[in-house]
């Protein structure tokens, strides 16, 4: 059996190839504007990074914002879906999964059986997504990483009024006019995008018990995950490759339905 | 079936010119009824056409100069048609005060937009039989300020025959809807809320005679049943619900049952009394009329153990009894009824179980791909 799950993202586009054992590797590449290009790119590189080609995959299913334009897939499934059957799969006591992507963010509570109870995303704009932490970055002139060590350093956290992502910049621009430390700006970025995402995670009434676990690319920064962690007074487990999961998810949705048919 | 079908969709999209044309053909006069419930019975028996004013789904330009920030979007776009024109045609405007923001629209617009009728019905938001001598007296006085601009009486059997031919109407409405609810794939719920518009801006007399050949048309097609989860669409108090998101509910496996649409059941389910006074009758129709966000019933508030939103009850009613799987919530963004009772409905749901997902939705809301991912994300969950 090879199964493929591939997650197009706003921003970035992952692979999963799957096979017996839950043997598999990944690939990722940036969207760019080409989806089917890039679907049969990451698909193919994963693929071969497991010793195999495009047409050993028996099935493939495509989640993620383009999803839609990856004819070579049999199914398509929300990211929703995806996200939560693989960040269960890692850890079977997952109780609630958080997403921070590209351009959005997810709070998603699942049952003791892996299925989805109740979901929420961030609504419209990239306010408390990973391209408002890249925006505020490149207005700061650091990248996202030397973002996070800024914001670590922080004395005196200040206080980002504004949510929207555009709106934010041209208040980091007089917050540096006023001289206010990089560092304290960074913090107050951290800060803001941490309570967007507890809101969203309070919408949807995520319970007290379980392992909370944070997937997507923004999990990598661990300024935001333990600014969430001590927010939300819950420990975050964040998996070793956390941008994958969704993929995972829907490669293990290909074999699911691949051994129904 | 999809040619009469086609042609009152094209009816409601040409809508002000729709006025414009029955006006030249005819010579009569047009009273333009804003959203919800007017008693379009009474214009109708003063010898009048009544049209429901639907805004439109441009941008707005002019409106907000004169709108507070968080007008609705059928204010709002109301508005708009206003201020560029589009109800030029038009004779007279009514509205029944539904809620604070057409209270508040409607007498700017009064300021602003002189018409030879313009009447504003109270509504009581206490439905009660407390309210019915206040009804009347509102029903009354609609009547003689009809009777006055018309320069005709409506006598009580006027007033019971128009009451007849839009019972008709709603009753062929129902039907239409039955076939989306029994044959789903025959009838898209976007075109259902689009030919239920289009019986609100056209004459009576000639919609009804194009439902009733729709309807034979449509007897003998067959669809596929197949094992599709059922769902109840609520929200959108005043306006037409977004073509795009139910299109995209039934593109991805659903079977839309029901709404609670003003281009829906909330327009249809109800007749009006025929028999006794009719003016009476049509108190007795506001008193039964099936819950809305927009009324309240202050007796539940009262008495301990009622529930505190019989919208919220009505809605969970018809999901348990309709064998329903699960309720998608349109939220009309700063529409204060809907956003008021929410809280209340969320809680009801709950309460029994109903899987439900709110989409904000209305006027220049966001993007369609986030409200694909919800709505698969969604179906997903009720059927996996
Ligand atoms: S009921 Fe809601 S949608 Fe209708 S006019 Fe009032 S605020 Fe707007």
């Amino acid at each position: 059996m090879i199964v493929a799950g591939v997650d197009i993202g706003s921003q970035t586009s992952k692979a999963v190839v799957l096979k017996e054992d839950h043997v598999f590797r990944s690939a990722l590449f940036p969207t760019g504007t080409d989806l089917y290009a890039v679907a049969r790119k990451v698909v193919e590189n994963a693929a071969q990074e497991l010793g195999h080609t495009f047409d050993d995959i028996q099935r493939i299913v495509a989640t993620g914002y383009g999803r839609v334009s990856v004819p070579f897939a049999a199914d398509t499934m929300s990211e929703i879906t995806c996200n939560a059957v693989g960040a269960y799969h890692f850890y079977p006591d997952a109780r609630l999964v958080v997403d921070i992507g590209g351009q959005d963010s997810k709070a998603i509570k699942i049952n003791d059986e892996g299925k989805v109870v109740n979901f929420a995303m961030n609504d419209k704009c990239a306010a408390g997504t990973g391209r408002f932490l890249e925006v505020a970055a490149e207005t700061l002139g650091v990248s996202v990483a030397e973002l996070a060590a800024l914001s670590r350093r922080s004395g005196n956290r200040i206080r980002i009024s504004s949510t929207c992502t555009v709106f934010a910049q041209t208040e980091i621009v007089s917050l540096i006019a006023r001289r206010t430390p990089q560092e304290d700006i960074a913090a107050g970025l951290h800060e803001s995008i941490v309570s967007r995402v507890y809101g969203l995670i309070n919408s949807i009434g995520p319970g007290d018990t379980g392992r909370v676990v944070m997937t997507g690319g923004v999990a990598r920064n661990d300024a935001i995950v333990s600014l969430l962690a001590s927010t939300m007074k819950r420990e975050i487990t964040v998996p070793e490759d956390p941008q994958i999961v969704t993929a995972f998810g829907a490669a293990l949705v290909a074999k699911s339905r691949l051994g129904s048919e | 079936m999809q040619s009469i079908l086609d042609n009152l969709k094209l009816r409601y999209s040409r809508r002000n010119s729709e006025i414009v044309k029955w006006k030249d053909d005819t010579g009569g006069k047009v009273i333009g009824c804003l959203p919800m419930y007017f008693p379009e019975e009474f214009v109708h028996a003063a010898g009048l056409l009544p049209v429901t004013l639907f805004g439109g789904n441009g941008p707005i330009t002019h409106a907000n100069r004169h709108l507070m920030t968080n007008a609705c979007g059928a204010v709002r776009s109301t508005f708009e048609d206003l201020l560029s024109g589009k109800y030029d045609a038009l004779d007279g405007v009514a509205a029944v005060l539904i809620c604070d923001q057409v209270r508040f629209f409607f007498q700017v617009w009064s300021l602003d937009h002189e018409f030879a009728f313009f009447h504003q019905m109270w509504r009581p938001f206490n439905m009660s039989e407390a309210s019915r001598p206040f009804l009347l007296n509102e029903l009354k006085r609609l009547k003689s300020g009809l009777e006055e601009f018309a320069g005709k009486a409506i006598t009580p059997d006027k007033l019971r025959e128009s009451i007849r031919l839009f019972n008709e109407t709603r009753s062929l409405m129902r039907a239409l809807n039955d076939i989306r609810k029994t044959r789903p794939g025959l009838l898209k719920s976007s075109d259902l809320a689009k030919a239920i518009a289009a019986g609100m801006i056209m004459p009576k007399e000639e919609y009804n005679s194009l439902l009733k050949k729709l309807l034979v048309q449509a007897q003998d097609l067959e669809c596929e049943p197949g094992e599709k989860p059922k769902i109840m669409v609520c929200g959108h108090p005043c306006g037409m619900p977004e073509e795009e998101i139910l299109d995209l509910i039934e593109e991805m496996g659903a079977v839309i049952v029901g709404d609670d649409f003003f281009t829906g059941s909330r327009y249809f389910s109800v007749d009006v009394p025929c028999s006794g006074d009719p003016v009476e009758a049509y108190a007795d129709f506001y008193l039964g009329l099936t819950p809305c966000t927009t009324y309240h019933y202050p007796q539940n508030w009262i008495e301990q153990d009622r529930s505190l939103s019989t919208y919220g009850d009505y809605v969970a009613d018809y999901v348990l009894e309709n064998g329903i799987q699960g309720v998608i919530l349109l939220r009309e963004m700063y529409c204060d009824p809907f956003d008021l009772e929410f809280v209340m409905l969320k809680k009801r749901l709950e309460e029994q179980n109903i899987a439900h997902i709110t989409l904000n939705t209305g006027h220049e809301a966001g993007s369609l791909e986030t409200q694909r991912t919800r709505i698969q994300g969604y179906l997903e969950m009720l059927s996996l």
